[in-house]
């Protein structure tokens, strides 16, 4: 008998897995209602980015003369630059600004009655329009690879870790979106954690560009997993083991994002209040 | 209705934001908290870009930093007297706040633009100005008398702002929603945090012409610096003027289309 085509049956099977896939779908339908607004959104946060660092190198390397900066020439940078910008599009957007503005306005407590974790349940609705960017950009990165002479295999390897740090970078936000819980005021320090994770992320440049008496400070931070580790994997820079021993210290983070949030958020339901019917 | 008219108005907007403030201490708090990390990150891109190279284009370590001084406090003006007011901006299209500026005796531009304020980015305003003091001999910055020029270009580059601002905003009239051009305008305003010598011609013209992001602080500070040719003064002038109308235009067209959204 197909368990599957009876309701109940059906439903007994796949409760867990229903209001997430159903999360999905509305994240989708509401990312892409606005059709020439989302496209506007990708081509500014990706086209924008990319130029200002385009300009960057142009100003070092043709107009400024130098033929190297930390070890990669003029073409290195732009590979960097054309890689790194694949992996800012799975961002996950403002979702944590969105936690905290639920916590502020009250909206939390309709969540808090249903059998859905919110946090959980915001980071799904907002993965599902990146899951879609995520793809494209998985495409055009294969055939960057294939001009490269790289294996097509790395840029596979370097999203999926990219999506790790992705995760990571969620709970840490989460975590400190719970601040919300105590200060009218959370937003600002999720406003500093986006700028802290923008310069340590390798976004606006390669990371082994930081003095090495500095890359202590974005080498203690799990923010590289998702921009300049993948980047490094993708452009053949960084060995299997090396990718290996990455992931690794990703699962550690996750771990430490995962306790971050069970105290973080367990404390600060304690201490809400509800007002309203 | 006379010059005296405004100024009160102002002034009342003025008392009401400050009392406002007042009462939310800790914003104050978190506002210098935000902008001062802002500032550490653009001095630390500089510095990492400077451990690399020796000079950028035209452009030395000290006249880098005298420049973000420059753009720090230009935009913390900006932030001061016009940042809310076009955070609000689509809510006075969408949700109808419109029809109540309507109803007053004084031009609902100027209601819309000087409502809210942001008092606190007062400090943000004045650390600008302490970093330019800082590098201006190092820049090689002339000082003296000069430092009334400051002043004029300041007032430059807070009209760029509010009037590219302004070009990105008003669209809310004909669209539903502006999230995505506002964010477009945030990712453009990146230009306008690198000195121009930097920018390849294309986008360097682009920047003093069509996206005149480079009025803010580095046309300012190279003006400051080096002078500048007497076309650049006339270009300056002739893309704000354009600026200027182009909204004033717009505005009247979206007023029309405008249908009151409030029963």
């Amino acid at each position: 008998m197909n368990v599957g085509s009876i309701p109940l049956l059906r439903e007994l099977r796949w409760p867990k897995f229903q209001w997430r896939i159903a999360a999905l779908k509305n994240g989708f339908q509401d990312a892409t209602a606005y059709r020439v607004e989302f496209l506007l959104e990708i081509a500014g946060s990706a086209f924008v980015p990319a130029a200002i660092q385009s300009v960057l190198w142009y100003a070092m390397f043709k107009i400024g003369g130098a033929t190297t900066v930390a070890g990669m020439t003029y073409p290195e940078m732009l590979h960097y630059t054309f890689m790194s910008i694949l992996f800012t599009q799975i961002r996950g957007g403002d979702l944590d600004f969105e936690l905290s503005e639920m916590v502020r306005s009250g909206q939390l407590s309709n969540y808090l009655v249903r059998p859905v974790g919110v946090v959980e349940f915001v980071w799904i609705r907002g993965i599902a329009p990146k899951a879609l960017i995520a793809g494209l950009c998985l495409f055009i990165g294969i055939g960057f690879e294939l001009y490269l002479g790289v294996s097509p295999f790395r840029i596979v390897g370097a999203m999926f870790l990219a999506l790790l740090g992705n995760i990571i970078h969620y709970q840490i936000s989460a975590a400190l979106a719970a601040t919300a819980f105590l200060w009218e005021e959370a937003y600002s320090m999720l406003m500093v954690k986006n700028m802290l994770v923008n310069f340590l992320s390798g976004e606006l440049f390669p990371l082994n560009m930081i003095p090495e008496r500095w890359a202590w400070v974005w080498k203690s931070t799990p923010f590289y997993l998702y921009v300049y580790g993948p980047t490094q994997f993708a452009l053949g820079r960084w060995s299997t083991a090396e990718y290996f021993h990455q992931l690794l210290f990703a699962a550690a983070w996750l771990v430490v994002g995962w306790l971050l949030i069970r105290i973080t958020w367990g404390l600060g339901i304690k201490r809400y209040l509800s007002l309203g019917g | 209705m006379g010059i005296a008219k405004y100024a009160e108005i102002y002034r009342v907007q003025l008392k009401n934001n400050w009392v406002r403030e007042a009462v939310y201490r800790t914003n104050f708090l978190t506002a210098v908290m935000t902008d001062a990390v802002w500032i550490c990150i653009e001095f630390s891109l500089f510095g990492v870009i400077y451990a690399n190279i020796s000079s950028l284009p035209g452009w030395t370590k000290p006249e880098v930093y005298f420049f973000l001084g420059m753009f720090f406090s230009s935009d913390a003006l900006f932030t001061i007297f016009f940042q809310r007011n076009f955070w609000n901006f689509s809510d006075l299209v969408n949700k109808g706040d419109l029809d109540i500026l309507l109803t007053k005796p004084v031009p609902p531009l100027f209601l819309a633009l000087t409502r809210w304020m942001s008092l606190t980015a007062c400090f943000n305003f004045l650390l600008g100005l302490i970093i330019m003091v800082r590098y201006s001999g190092p820049a090689g910055f002339e000082g003296g008398w000069h430092w009334l020029l400051v002043a004029m270009w300041l007032a430059i580059g807070l009209s760029a702002a509010v009037l590219i601002r302004f070009a990105f905003s008003i669209w809310i009239f004909w669209t539903e929603r502006s999230f995505a051009l506002s964010r477009l305008y945030y990712q453009f305003f990146s230009f306008a945090t690198k000195p121009d010598g930097m920018y390849p011609r294309i986008i360097r013209y682009l920047i003093l012409t069509a996206l005149p992001f480079a009025f803010i602080g580095s046309v300012p500070a190279r003006a400051l610096l080096h002078g500048l040719p007497v076309w650049q003064y006339l270009e300056i002038f002739a893309v704000l003027g354009v600026f200027f109308i182009f909204n004033y235009t717009c505005w009247i067209i979206g007023l029309k289309r405008y249908q009151s959204a409030s029963s």
